[in-house]
């Protein structure tokens, strides 16, 4: 049963989502006419673009999507804005390579080179249960730690600051400057229509999708996930009714270091490569994407991932490549503007 | 010994009074009236590229730092309006979203023209009209044991001109927070809707503490491009964090907290990666990894700052900054 609210919410979502595609066709089909107006050489080349780029924008959003919808669960349970997850994302990556590499591989502080050599499925399930595991870890070392000793908000924001700082750095120790693949095998590219893609792209659409139904059903229809929506929503009263706040605290944690993971695995497969800091890069991106959906609200940061993801890559039709990161950081401030709540957020005091 | 020289070196450096610099500005963000400005390089960056386009294009000095102040004024007013009135974690993402913006707009190959897109601006391009005004020699000068050039980038002339700075907006600092100004900012970083109630218009005075804490950082900016280069990337969300680190550890809210952060992070970053590469065995600590081990521990020593000690070396517990 879907409560009254989530229901509304998600009416909201729908017709938010639906409102964006109207516009994107709009946008899309003057964008079109206006190719073919001024004749140019690469008429009819334009629209296919577009859609090229909007289908680009649709699964770099879905993998954006995975990484902010941990940020937004630990947002919404325990209202940090989490700098370091970014880092979450590259470390799933860098782990699975680490694991999956033919390559002689090290460990910072270690004089000596091994092999590990996994297969690459068992390497990527491994490479989340290490990050699930990471997460569980650093909710115990420190974020539990600091809830116990009552450390102010904007410290804990800080401190996350000082932990991306430090895994950025240490990823880079680690694995050095440059980007490493995780397959070297070359996907093959179709055509469907106007749009190529890779078989990999579309296994990781898939998964992704999976991935985000899966975190839907968790929420909706579990216990768990019931109480999560609860401490969400009043962690004192979630704690007065009998909730163990900290143990789905921990929960969270760890669910979203394994998405992020999953999301940092399937960018790494698509953008074939990551490098060390690329998670750090993505970081705004979920910010946007969370500010963007609501604060602290998941499928907020469903639509925000993917109206982020589709702006970024659509602009390029038209501003050049490297200002896609910029123009979605432009539209993040203007929804500030015009509504600081985010799109599915309640109007609220927030000041 | 050379290790001393070194690092006694580093903390006089020009570079090291620039960032000190940079602090104090952030110093009037956070310390006094609570702001969370997690876009500092991005007022650093705007300051220098206006400076440095500027005389460029052949504009008198003044004028060009002119421009740059007046970049970083109105990116802080175009900051401000949407945020000051949210919470305050929203003013640290928007900030650090704008400054990556101006970051990617700099290093963007559209506006190669303009900014030189990822490779900057060259330090020939703009800096001949402040070398001009040195009074040092032109040639390397010694005094003890530190050697610098007397007028060329990391100069004996800026490493004057730097401090002197510093040491006139610690002053502006100090008279500017035992004024009733300062107090009010002080207010609101204590209780906001207390000084709400007072009938003071708190937007209109965390604006201007963002402007002049802004404008500070830009001045910063263009010091440091002085003694390097205008570069995009120098200037991204590490330096940001790389300032905050400093500032805390000197003490927030204080007038030589972020002097005192600066000299303090900047020898200690030039000892640890001496010691590093002196004592540990490369085949354990490869050279090219000194780097990303000092900022590790860069990292990790602001986590438990903030913890352990966030009011820092110079500051009052009671004095604290950390509402939000």
């Amino acid at each position: 049963m879907l409560g009254k609210l989530d229901r509304r919410v998600l009416l909201r979502a729908v017709a938010v989502f639906l409102v964006v595609a109207v516009a994107i066709t709009v946008a899309l089909s003057t964008g079109g006419s206006a190719d073919a107006a001024t004749g140019s050489a690469a008429s009819g080349g334009g629209s296919s673009l577009l859609l090229q780029n909007l289908f680009n924008g649709i699964v770099f959003g879905l993998l954006l999507a995975l990484a902010s919808v941990g940020l937004s669960l630990i947002y919404g349970t325990t209202a940090l804005s989490n700098f370091a997850h970014g880092e979450m994302v590259t470390f799933g990556a860098m782990i699975t390579y680490f694991l999956a590499t033919p390559q002689a591989v090290t460990f910072p502080l270690l004089p000596f080179e091994f092999k590990i050599n996994m297969p690459f499925l068992p390497a990527v399930l491994v490479g989340i249960a290490i990050a699930v595991f990471f997460g569980w870890v650093q909710d115990k070392m420190i974020w539990s730690q600091l809830r116990r000793r009552r450390v102010g908000m904007v410290q804990q924001m800080i401190v996350s600051i000082g932990l991306s700082l430090a895994l950025v750095n240490f990823i880079q120790w680690w694995m050095g400057g440059r980007p490493v693949r995780l397959t070297t095998s070359i996907d093959p590219r179709h055509q469907y229509g106007p749009i190529s893609v890779g078989n990999v792209t579309l296994i990781s659409m898939a998964i992704a999708i999976i991935a985000l139904i899966g975190v839907a059903f968790f929420l909706q229809r579990t216990r768990l996930g019931r109480a999560t929506r609860a401490v969400s929503d009043n962690p004192a009263l979630a704690s007065a009714s009998g909730i163990k706040v900290d143990s789905i605290i921990r929960i969270v944690w760890m669910m979203a270091a394994g998405l992020a993971a999953l999301g940092g695995i399937l960018l790494a497969l698509y953008q074939q490569g990551i490098g060390f800091d690329d998670g750090t890069k993505l970081l705004m991106m979920m910010f946007a994407a969370v500010t963007l959906g609501g604060l602290g609200h998941p499928y907020g940061a469903l639509v925000g991932s993917l109206i982020i993801g589709i702006v970024a890559e659509v602009s390029t039709v038209w501003l050049a490549p490297d200002l896609k990161f910029a123009t979605a950081l432009f539209i993040l401030i203007i929804v500030l503007l015009v509504r600081p709540q985010g799109i599915l957020g309640r109007a609220e005091r927030v000041g | 010994m050379d290790i001393l020289i070194q690092v006694l070196t580093t903390a006089i450096a020009p570079s090291t009074a620039a960032f000190a610099l940079a602090a104090i500005g952030l110093n009037f963000h956070f310390g006094l009236t609570g702001l969370l400005n997690m876009g500092h390089a991005g007022f650093m960056l705007l300051g220098m590229y206006g400076f440095a386009i500027s005389l460029r294009e052949g504009w008198p000095i003044w004028l060009a730092v002119l421009v740059g102040l007046a970049a970083a004024a109105l990116f802080a007013l175009l900051l401000g309006w949407p945020t000051l009135k949210l919470r305050g974690d929203y003013l640290a993402i928007v900030t650090i979203a704008a400054a990556e913006m101006v970051r990617f707009l700099g290093r963007s190959q559209s506006l190669a023209e303009l900014t030189g897109a990822s490779t900057g601006i060259r330090g020939s391009d703009f800096k001949a009209p402040f070398e001009e005004l040195s009074p040092f020699a032109d040639s390397m000068v010694e005094i003890g044991p530190f050697a610098m050039h007397g007028t060329r980038s990391s100069s004996w002339w800026l490493t004057l001109v730097t401090w002197g700075l510093v040491g006139v907006f610690a002053l502006v600092f100090w008279r500017l927070s035992k004024s009733p100004w300062g107090r009010v900012l002080k207010g609101i970083r204590e209780d906001e809707d207390a000084v709400r109630s007072l009938g003071k218009n708190v937007y209109s005075y965390k604006m201007q503490a963002l402007v002049i804490g802004g404008v500070i950082g830009a001045l910063a900016g263009m010091l440091w491009a002085i003694g390097n280069s205008v570069q995009p990337d120098a200037m991204g969300r590490p330096t940001t964090f790389w300032i905050w680190t400093l500032l805390l550890l000197g003490g927030a809210a204080t007038v030589f907290g972020p002097v005192l952060g600066a000299i303090l992070f900047w020898s200690g970053l030039t000892l640890i990666k001496a010691l590093a590469s002196a004592f540990i065995p490369s085949d354990v600590l490869a050279p090219t990894s000194l780097e990303p081990f000092s900022l590790v521990l860069v990292g990790v020593a602001l986590m438990f700052l903030v913890v352990f000690r966030p009011q820092g070396v110079l500051g009052n517990k009671k004095e604290l900054a950390f509402n939000g």
